[in-house]
């Protein structure tokens, strides 16, 4: 495959609220417009723009991509909204690279937004019309059976104590302390939140992440843009994704399979092959504490049904030996849908260049991984980013 | 909703439950301000792309400027197109024709959507006409584009 090589030159985001003053165009355009700045450029440098954004309703407005478009930059230029549920904010990432490394555009914007707040009675109702109308909505279902299925059947494949999946929303509410735009950073202890009250059983109220307003958004340039606008170009060495079957009842939930093919055609094409001992941080997608575990395991970061003992042992802690979520993760920072996933692109673009500040994980990572998760708990959308330019 | 009556045909009705609370934003929120207050039409402009965008916005879509500069627009401009239309939005006959304007202010760069007040017949408007605005008393704005009633024929 003959490509050409894509950097990321640049990384910008909202803070992550509830009920944020600004539209959702508003908020594109703040973090497009940091994006832009931080790597030192200007609209009119940018050839291709690409937009991800979850559910239309969220906003409360159909052709919601449209509607974001000016504030992505996306006036008069070729324009492109991209769409896999939670899974967007990688995937968006991936359209970029394809504008790029093809040799279209030598630039592309890529910006993520949400804005959930804005959705009646409560954003989770934009889900209850994602299941099977025939054999599902007539049950009422809400997102928390389906979290709880899932997790439930996690625990009991491994022998999973729920104590050890309250330590995920401890750590990344503590990493999240550092970040600016953070909604939910706290100092918590696994009591506090097995003392949170039971959603649905097994999930505790501080293992789901918030609702939140935010956008988040990148830079992409080819290789001698890239070299000409930064002396620290993070490189996208590959890319992945991959859509399980929508009958989601039908797939043993206590793996995430479609993770895995992601990862893998991600990990060959950046030419790894331990994924374990090549990669340095992991940004996993954390909607709920024991999403990030189930993720690491799919992402081959850990053996299946062992992410918890590692998670224990302190791997995954800032300074572990393989920092996971050092952002704060979806639990801390927030997670407007589609931004969360590209929140998590834009903290390995930071990190990978030394710029994470009180959230900088030691050691000079080289090499991060960035995943995100959703559709009908479906699809596996992964991108691999490094400071050397394979 | 109802239900068709075909037994045979299994059928059944729904609806996504959703309502939304919109915010008019950082730009929106200096427009509905001074018209709800003042009953002014503000806009932004950017200096570098020669634009006024009303109602006012916080950035400039062609540069990305953050817009800091209001204007005060007059209340009157030229009619860019307008339409009669004799149907509802649930396609059911109205009473009376709905007139309908666009309508480029005359200080400002972009287009405003409105009613078209106190004509009753397409032979009494053509495009290119002078308009003006008609603006609710201060004690009926509510801070919403209907605090604007409408454009009637200078």
């Amino acid at each position: 495959m003959s490509m050409r090589r894509v950097a990321v030159v640049g990384a910008g985001m909202t803070k992550f609220m509830r009920r944020a003053l600004e539209t959702p165009k508003e908020l594109a355009w703040l973090a497009a417009k940091g994006a832009l700045d931080s790597a030192g450029m200007t609209l009119d440098q940018i050839q291709g723009v690409v937009h991800g954004t979850a559910p239309d309703a969220f906003d409360g407005l159909h052709m919601k991509g449209e509607y974001l478009s000016e504030g992505s930059g996306g006036w008069k230029k070729p324009y492109l909204r991209c769409y896999v549920g939670g899974g967007t904010g990688v995937y968006a990432i991936a359209q970029g690279w394809f504008q790029v490394a093809s040799g279209l555009f030598d630039t592309a914007l890529v910006v993520c937004e949400e804005k959930m707040s804005t959705c009646l009675p409560h954003p989770q109702a934009a889900f209850l019309t994602i299941f099977d109308n025939i054999t599902e909505q007539p049950l009422k279902p809400n997102l928390l059976w389906i979290f709880a299925l899932e997790q439930n059947r996690y625990m009991a494949r491994h022998g999973i104590r729920v104590e050890e999946i309250a330590r995920v929303s401890v750590k990344n509410k503590r990493n999240a302390l550092g970040h600016p735009s953070a909604q939910l950073g706290a100092e918590l202890t696994v009591k506090d939140v097995l003392a949170s009250e039971i959603m649905a059983w097994p999930v505790h109220r501080l293992m789901v992440s918030p609702t939140s307003d935010g956008a988040a958004a990148v830079v992409l340039a080819a290789e001698d843009v890239a070299k000409r606008v930064t002396d620290k170009p993070v490189w996208i060495q590959g890319v992945g994704w991959c859509l399980d079957t929508t009958y989601w009842t039908n797939r043993d939930l206590y793996y995430p399979e479609y993770v895995e093919k992601a990862a893998w055609m991600a990990y060959h094409m950046a030419g790894i092959r331990e994924p374990r001992q090549e990669i340095n941080i992991a940004e996993p997608y954390d909607p709920f504490a024991y999403k990030e575990l189930h993720h690491l395991e799919g992402l081959q970061l850990a053996p299946k049904g062992k992410a918890p003992q590692l998670l224990a042992d302190g791997v995954f802690d800032r300074d572990g030996d393989l920092p996971s979520s050092p952002s704060g993760g979806l639990l801390g920072v927030g997670n407007p849908i589609a931004a969360a996933g590209t929140m998590k692109v834009c903290e390995l673009f930071w990190q990978l260049r030394g710029e994470a500040g009180p959230r900088q994980v030691p050691g000079k990572p080289r090499r991060g991984v960035a995943q995100a998760w959703g559709d009908l708990m479906q699809v596996g959308t992964v991108v691999v980013m490094g400071t050397a330019q394979l | 909703m109802k239900t068709p009556k075909n037994t045979e045909t299994r059928t059944w009705p729904g609806a996504i439950p959703l309502e939304s609370l919109y915010t008019a934003g950082l730009g929106g929120q200096v427009f509905f301000k001074a018209l709800k207050e003042r009953g002014e039409i503000v806009g932004t402009r950017c200096a570098s792309c020669k634009q006024v965008y009303v109602p006012a916005r916080v950035f400039c879509e062609r540069c990305f400027a953050e817009l800091s500069e209001q204007v005060t627009v007059r209340p009157q401009g030229t009619l860019v197109s307008f339409t009669f239309s004799n149907f509802n939005r649930d396609a059911q006959p109205l009473a009376r024709p709905q007139a309908l304007a666009l309508v480029r202010l005359d200080e400002a760069s972009t287009v405003l959507l409105h009613y078209l007040l106190k004509v009753t017949d397409p032979t009494q408007v053509s495009i290119g006409a002078q308009v003006k605005m008609v603006i609710k008393p201060k004690a009926k704005r509510t801070g919403s584009i209907l605090d604007i009633e409408g454009f009637v024929l200078a």
